[in-house]
């Protein structure tokens, strides 16, 4: 077996060798094709990290009428409490709110500072547990905290959250279908240069099979090739890939600034990345097999 | 039968013996290269039987008739060597890559190759042999499997008389060690020369056994 296989590479490597400049257009078809395909998965990737990052800070503002009963205020601390979703809360009292109204807002400060009173609610702020926190449990304790005695209002802000969810599913979906076109492309090119790397070396096949050699044998080196120039192509795409992201960063955090943060902002996972090397490899192994199944 | 109901062979029975040598003889399209073909199992015959001891060529499955295949010497009048093969590669290459690297395989290549005076031509490639020796590389590829029968098709047909002969005198020599040889050729003289059984073809006909 292993004679077989250093054979099916020294003929692959040497057929692709002979015919480089075919196998370079070759690698970059696939290398395009799989830059496509990695960018839409970087890009959805990054989404799905945001999404999941706000949702992991994401919460409930819970805001206080201001005649609310001590009672009342008892039954929705106890309320919070025994919800699994509510990972922890914080009380921000009617002063509290306006401190940080007069920090975040330095030049509407004076303007609270005219009123006879405070306008702002108390509230309790919840944040919440991800993973017990799903979209139809949420919506259902909002409705359940808006009917609460004592309680003003409810602010929930993990809808857009969502929505930046099936964004990301959309954009990954549209990677996925875009990216199966053009590597269905890759495949008839790499069965295009296989073939006629197979031409080339007709003679060689015809006096191999004279010579018995199974079918594998004559098979093998032209899957190979395919093997080999995908995997090349799929190289080439990461290689390009990282280099876009590299360039494309820092532009992305200055013009979103603190709603992604730097860390936020990564490169593919190494397994998508492998996965990715995979799929270009499957790509060459699929266009070489079309070329070698014309070996009978 | 080719297409448009032309026969490249037609009502040709014969029988070679076990150990024989006989030559196929016959003008130019006289079928001397079609019976070696369907000998080869390169072609099915449309009507009629090919057996070889006593298989029948044709109800081959592909594997077998890939053993079948290493089984049979070829030699050709254009060589058929690989170009981008070494001597040796082309001598050996299709036993080494299916595992035959036993002492004895390699011993037999080398046997081979030093028995037709090819052991200094082994790193060579075929380009770089004279047509004498690119034949006689042929020849080796042709025996190293013990082959127990070997199929030649104007084997001297691109060699001057001296290496004609020399070919066919080896050919002999291979004969004498038991293996059945079918020599298809037009060169009356080395027939003559080397005196055995000839069979003649004309358009397809079995016309003569002398």
């Amino acid at each position: 077996m292993a004679h077989w296989f250093a054979y099916c590479f020294g003929e692959a490597l040497a057929s692709l060798w002979r015919q480089k400049v075919s196998v370079i257009l070759s690698v970059l078809t696939i290398g395009a094709a799989l830059l496509v395909l990695g960018g839409f998965l970087l890009v959805t990737v990054n989404l799905e990290r945001a999404v999941s990052r706000w949702s992991a800070a994401a919460e409930f503002s819970v805001y206080l009428s201001d005649d609310i009963s001590p009672e009342q205020r008892v039954a929705l601390n106890m309320l919070l409490g025994s919800h699994p979703a509510v990972a922890s809360r914080e009380y921000v009292s009617k002063a509290d709110a306006a401190l940080r109204f007069r920090r975040d807002f330095p030049d509407l400060a004076a303007g609270l500072a005219d009123m006879p009173q405070n306008p702002l609610p108390a509230s309790i702020e919840v944040r919440l547990n991800p993973a017990r926190a799903d979209g139809a449990t949420l919506e259902a304790f909002a409705k359940q905290l808006m009917q609460t005695a004592g309680v003003a209002d409810v602010r929930f802000d993990r809808r857009w959250l969502e929505r930046l969810g099936q964004l990301a599913s959309i954009v990954r979906w549209a990677g996925w279908i875009l990216g199966a076109v053009l590597l269905v492309a890759s495949v008839l090119t790499v069965a295009t240069v296989v073939r006629l790397a197979l031409h080339a070396r007709r003679d060689e096949v015809d006096i191999m099979q004279l010579m018995g050699a199974p079918i594998g044998l004559l098979r093998g080196p032209l899957v190979v090739e395919g093997i080999l120039q995908g995997g090349a192509g799929s190289l080439v795409a990461l290689v390009a890939l990282y280099a876009g992201f590299v360039l494309v960063r820092g532009r992305i955090l200055s013009v979103l600034g603190p709603a992604f943060e730097q860390a936020a902002v990564g490169f593919l996972p190494a397994g998508l990345s492998a996965l990715l090397v995979l799929v270009g490899m499957a790509v060459g192994c699929a266009g070489g097999y079309l070329a070698a199944r014309h070996v009978r | 039968m080719y297409g448009r109901g032309i026969y490249a062979l037609r009502d040709v029975s014969l029988v070679v013996e076990k150990g024989e040598f006989v030559f196929l003889t016959g003008p130019s399209g006289a079928g001397k290269s079609t019976l070696l073909r369907l000998l080869l199992r390169q072609e099915l015959p449309t009507e009629g039987t090919v057996r070889v001891a006593g298989r029948d060529l044709a109800k081959l499955t592909p594997s077998q008739a890939q053993s079948y295949r290493r089984a049979v010497g070829f030699v050709f009048q254009d060589f058929k060597l690989i170009p981008s093969k070494t001597v040796l590669d082309n001598v050996g290459l299709v036993p080494r890559v299916l595992g035959a690297t036993s002492v004895q395989q390699q011993r037999r290549t080398f046997q081979v190759l030093k028995w037709l005076g090819l052991q200094h031509r082994m790193s060579a490639y075929p380009l770089e042999l004279s047509g004498g020796e690119q034949q006689r590389v042929a020849i080796a590829r042709a025996l190293v499997n013990e082959p127990a029968l070997i199929l030649a098709d104007e084997p001297t047909g691109n060699l001057d008389p001296d290496l004609s002969l020399e070919i066919m005198n080896l050919l002999r020599d291979i004969n004498a060690r038991g293996t059945t040889v079918l020599v298809a050729t037009h060169n009356r003289e080395l027939m003559r020369h080397v005196g055995r059984r000839s069979i003649t073809l004309d358009h397809g006909h079995l016309v003569e056994t002398a």
